[in-house]
C-alpha cells in the first residue's frame, strides 16, 4: 500500500494525470448546490465523477460541454457528475453558469474546505470515484488530449 | 540619430520574450475568454520638442495552434523624421558641418549642432510558445529588422519551469543577435579629423548575446514578484558612425576642429531587475527597480510605478512615474582638448554621459464589449544632464553643453479577441 | 568567524522568506493572481515601444527579458 502510493504521490508531484487506481477512500463532504445539499455519500452504489473548478479558469470553459456528453451518456448507467465550484463570489460562478450551462450537479465551495480535504493541486482537478467510495483516478487539468483516457476510466468504472 | 539608432527587432523579441515571463506561476490555467486568436494593435507617436519625432505603428496577431500552444507574428514600421545631435558642442560662433549625404548644414552660435534626418525601420519578427511538459514551457523567437544603414537578425530561446506546485517559476533564456552597419558614405575611423577622415569600409558587424535567469514568485493571494539576472555581451562595431566630437582650444575653450567618435569594439552589461505586482481589493500597483552595469563604466538606476485605478464598467485610469539615473561611460566626453594626447576611445553622445530621465503618464484604459479592449495614454519625458561642467574652458562656460531633451509620448492601442 | 556570523544572519532571513513571506497560495486562491491586469507584463505593445523608447534615449537596456532591447551601440 505504501509504495503505490508513493508512485502515486510522486507521478502527481511530476504532474502526471490519471493515474492508476489509488483506492483512497473519497472523503465525504455536504455542500449546498443550487436546489438544496449534495452529500456525497449519499451517493454510494453510483460512480462518480468529481470536478473542481473556477470561473478565472480557462480549461474549466472546456470541460462544461464534454461533462455535459459524458452526463447524456452514461447517467443511465450510474455515472453522477458532481461539480465543486471555489469562487469566492458566487455571483461569478453563476455569470460562468449562463454562459457555459451545466446538466450536473454544482456545488458551492467559496472557502475551499473540500478542496483542501483533496488536496486539489490545480483548476480544474478531478476525481473518479468507484461504487464502493474510492477514488480510483485523479486528473489535474483539463486537455483535449485527455478525454478519451478519462472516458474509457468511467466506462471501466461502469462495468459491470 | 536619437530613436533612429538600432533598436533592432531585439525589442519585439524582448516584449514577447518577457510576455512569456510574465505568466505567473500556476496561471498556465488563465487564458482569457474567447476563440483561437488575439489581435494586439498600437500606434505611437514620438516627439520630442524641436528634434526627432517617430511614428510606429504595430501588430501582434496570436493564434493558439494547440493546447496550450500559441503562435505569434509582431510587424512594427518606424518613421523617423526630425534634428538630432551630431555630438558637437554648442559654442560662440555659427558652426557648419557635412552630413553623411554631403550637404552642408548650419548650427547657430549658442545652440546644440543638429542633423537633420529621415530613416523607415520594418520588423518583424515570429514567435512559438510551446508546452513542453505540464511545468515546462518554451518560447523560441526569431526577428528581422532593416532600416537604411542598419540590420538584425536574431533568434531567442526560453524555458519557463514551474516548480513548488506552480507557487514559482524558473526562468532561462538565450538571445543572439547578428546585426549589420552600413554607414552612408562608409564607416569613417575612429577618432579621425571629421575634414580629412577615410573611411573604414561598409558593412560592419555587431554580434550580441544575451542570457536571462529568472524567479517569478507568487508571494501571496495578492502579490506577485519577479527577480531577474541578466547579462549581455557585445562585440564589434559598437560606434556610431555619424557622431563627432569637438576639439577646443585648451585656453578660449573655442572649438577649432571635429573628430569622430570612438567606442570600444566590447560592451558586456549586467543587470538585476526585480518586479512587484500588488493588487488592493481593485487597484493594481505595478513596481519596479532596475539596476545595470557596465564595463563601460555606465552604471544606472531605474525605478518604475504603475497604479492602476479601477473605474466603473471595467474602465481605468493608470498613472505612471518613471525614473532613471545613469553615471556617464569612462570614455564620454563633451569635447577635447586641441593638442592634447587623444584617448583610446572617446564619445560626446550625450546618452552615454551623465544623465537623469524622469517620465511622468496617464493611461486610459476601456472595454466596449469583452473581447476588445481600448487604451489611450499620454506621456511626458524629460532628460537633463550637465548643463555647465565643472571641466568646462573658455567660452564653454557660456554654454549650455547639455540641453535639457523633452518629448511627448502619446500612444493608442486596441486588442481583441476572435 | 565573519563568515559564520553572516551564514547565522542569513539562515534566518532565507528561511523567513522561504517560510514565512511566501504564503503557500491554494490552486482554488489565484483568482487575482489570474486576472490579465495582475501579469507580469499586462500590456506587451506598452512594455515593447517604452523599451524601445528608453532604449535609444538612455544608455541601458533590458533586465527583463532576454535581449531587453539592448544592443549596445547606443
Amino acid at each position: 500500500m505504501v509504495i503505490p502510493r508513493l508512485l502515486v504521490t510522486t507521478a502527481l508531484a511530476l504532474g502526471f494525470a490519471g493515474v492508476a487506481p489509488a483506492a483512497d477512500p473519497a472523503p465525504d463532504f455536504s455542500l449546498p448546490t443550487a436546489t438544496g445539499v449534495i452529500k456525497l455519500q449519499s451517493l454510494r452504489g453510483k460512480t462518480v465523477y468529481l470536478d473542481f473548478w473556477a470561473s478565472w479558469c480557462g480549461p474549466c470553459r472546456k470541460s462544461f460541454p464534454w461533462m455535459n456528453e459524458m452526463r447524456r451518456r452514461y447517467a443511465d448507467r450510474g455515472l453522477v457528475i458532481v461539480t465543486v465550484n471555489v469562487d469566492k463570489d458566487r455571483k461569478l460562478a453563476d455569470r460562468f453558469l449562463e454562459e457555459y450551462p451545466a446538466d450536473f450537479t454544482v456545488a458551492y465551495d467559496p472557502e475551499g474546505k473540500v478542496a483542501s480535504t483533496y488536496k486539489v493541486k490545480g483548476m480544474p482537478s478531478s476525481y473518479l470515484i468507484d461504487r464502493a467510495g474510492y477514488i480510483r483516478y485523479r486528473h489535474i487539468g483539463f486537455r483535449e488530449a485527455a478525454k478519451a483516457e478519462i472516458e474509457s476510466q468511467i466506462e471501466s468504472l461502469l462495468a459491470p | 540619430m536619437q530613436l533612429k539608432r538600432h533598436q533592432p527587432i531585439r525589442g519585439a523579441l524582448a516584449a514577447a520574450t518577457c510576455a512569456l515571463v510574465s505568466a505567473a506561476p500556476g496561471m498556465a490555467w488563465a487564458v482569457e475568454a474567447g476563440g483561437d486568436w488575439n489581435v494586439d494593435s498600437a500606434l505611437l507617436v514620438y516627439s520630442e520638442i524641436d528634434r526627432v519625432t517617430v511614428v510606429e505603428p504595430l501588430v501582434n496577431m496570436k493564434k493558439q495552434i494547440g493546447e496550450d500552444e500559441y503562435l505569434s507574428g509582431k510587424l512594427v514600421l518606424d518613421a523617423m523624421t526630425g534634428a538630432s545631435p551630431n555630438g558637437a558642442t554648442a559654442t560662440n560662433r555659427p558652426q557648419t558641418f557635412t552630413s553623411p549625404s554631403g550637404n552642408l548644414y548650419t548650427a547657430p552660435a549658442g545652440e546644440t549642432p543638429l542633423r537633420d534626418f529621415r530613416d523607415q525601420r520594418v520588423a518583424v519578427s515570429g514567435e512559438w510558445d510551446k508546452p513542453l511538459d505540464r511545468m515546462l514551457r518554451g518560447l523560441f523567437g526569431a526577428s528581422l529588422s532593416g532600416e537604411t544603414d542598419y540590420t538584425s537578425v536574431g533568434a531567442s530561446a526560453q524555458l519557463n519551469w514551474d516548480v513548488n506546485d506552480r507557487l514559482t517559476t524558473l526562468s532561462a533564456g538565450l538571445a543572439y543577435y547578428a546585426d549589420t552597419v552600413n554607414p552612408e558614405s562608409g564607416a569613417p575611423v575612429g577618432l579621425a579629423t571629421v575634414a580629412t577622415a577615410t573611411t573604414g569600409g561598409n558593412a560592419l558587424s555587431k554580434d550580441t548575446a544575451d542570457l536571462l535567469l529568472g524567479v517569478t514568485q507568487v508571494v501571496n493571494r495578492r502579490t506577485l514578484t519577479q527577480l531577474n539576472y541578466s547579462h549581455s555581451a557585445a562585440s564589434g562595431y559598437l560606434t556610431d558612425p555619424y557622431k563627432i566630437v569637438s576639439i577646443v582650444d585648451g585656453t578660449t575653450g573655442e572649438t577649432v576642429d571635429y573628430r569622430y567618435e570612438k567606442r570600444p569594439d566590447s560592451r558586456a552589461r549586467d543587470a538585476v531587475f526585480w518586479k512587484l505586482v500588488y493588487r488592493l481589493p481593485e487597484d493594481v500597483i505595478h513596481l519596479s527597480y532596475r539596476y545595470l552595469w557596465d564595463d563601460w563604466g555606465v552604471a544606472s538606476h531605474t525605478a518604475d510605478i504603475k497604479y492602476r485605478y479601477e473605474l466603473d464598467g471595467g474602465a481605468y485610469v493608470q498613472p505612471h512615474l518613471r525614473y532613471y539615473a545613469q553615471t556617464a561611460a569612462d570614455f564620454y566626453r563633451h569635447s577635447l582638448i586641441n593638442g592634447a594626447a587623444l584617448p583610446e576611445h572617446a564619445s560626446a553622445d550625450y546618452r552615454l554621459g551623465d544623465l537623469t530621465t524622469i517620465t511622468a503618464g496617464l493611461k486610459y484604459g476601456w472595454s466596449p464589449t469583452k473581447r476588445a479592449n481600448w487604451s489611450a495614454r499620454v506621456e511626458y519625458m524629460l532628460q537633463s544632464g550637465e548643463s555647465h561642467p565643472s571641466d568646462a574652458i573658455g567660452v564653454q562656460k557660456d554654454q549650455n553643453l547639455f540641453p535639457d531633451v523633452a518629448a511627448w509620448i502619446l500612444q493608442v492601442s486596441y486588442s481583441a479577441q476572435f | 568567524m565573519c563568515m559564520r556570523l553572516r551564514i547565522a544572519l542569513l539562515l534566518p532571513l532565507a528561511s523567513l522568506i522561504a517560510g514565512c513571506a511566501f504564503e503557500r497560495v491554494a490552486p482554488w486562491d489565484r483568482d487575482l493572481l489570474a486576472e490579465s491586469k495582475m501579469q507580469l507584463i499586462p500590456d506587451p505593445l506598452e512594455s515593447y515601444l517604452d523599451e524601445h523608447i528608453y532604449f535609444s534615449k538612455e544608455a541601458s537596456s533590458g533586465g527583463q527579458g532576454v535581449g531587453g532591447g539592448g544592443c549596445g551601440c547606443n
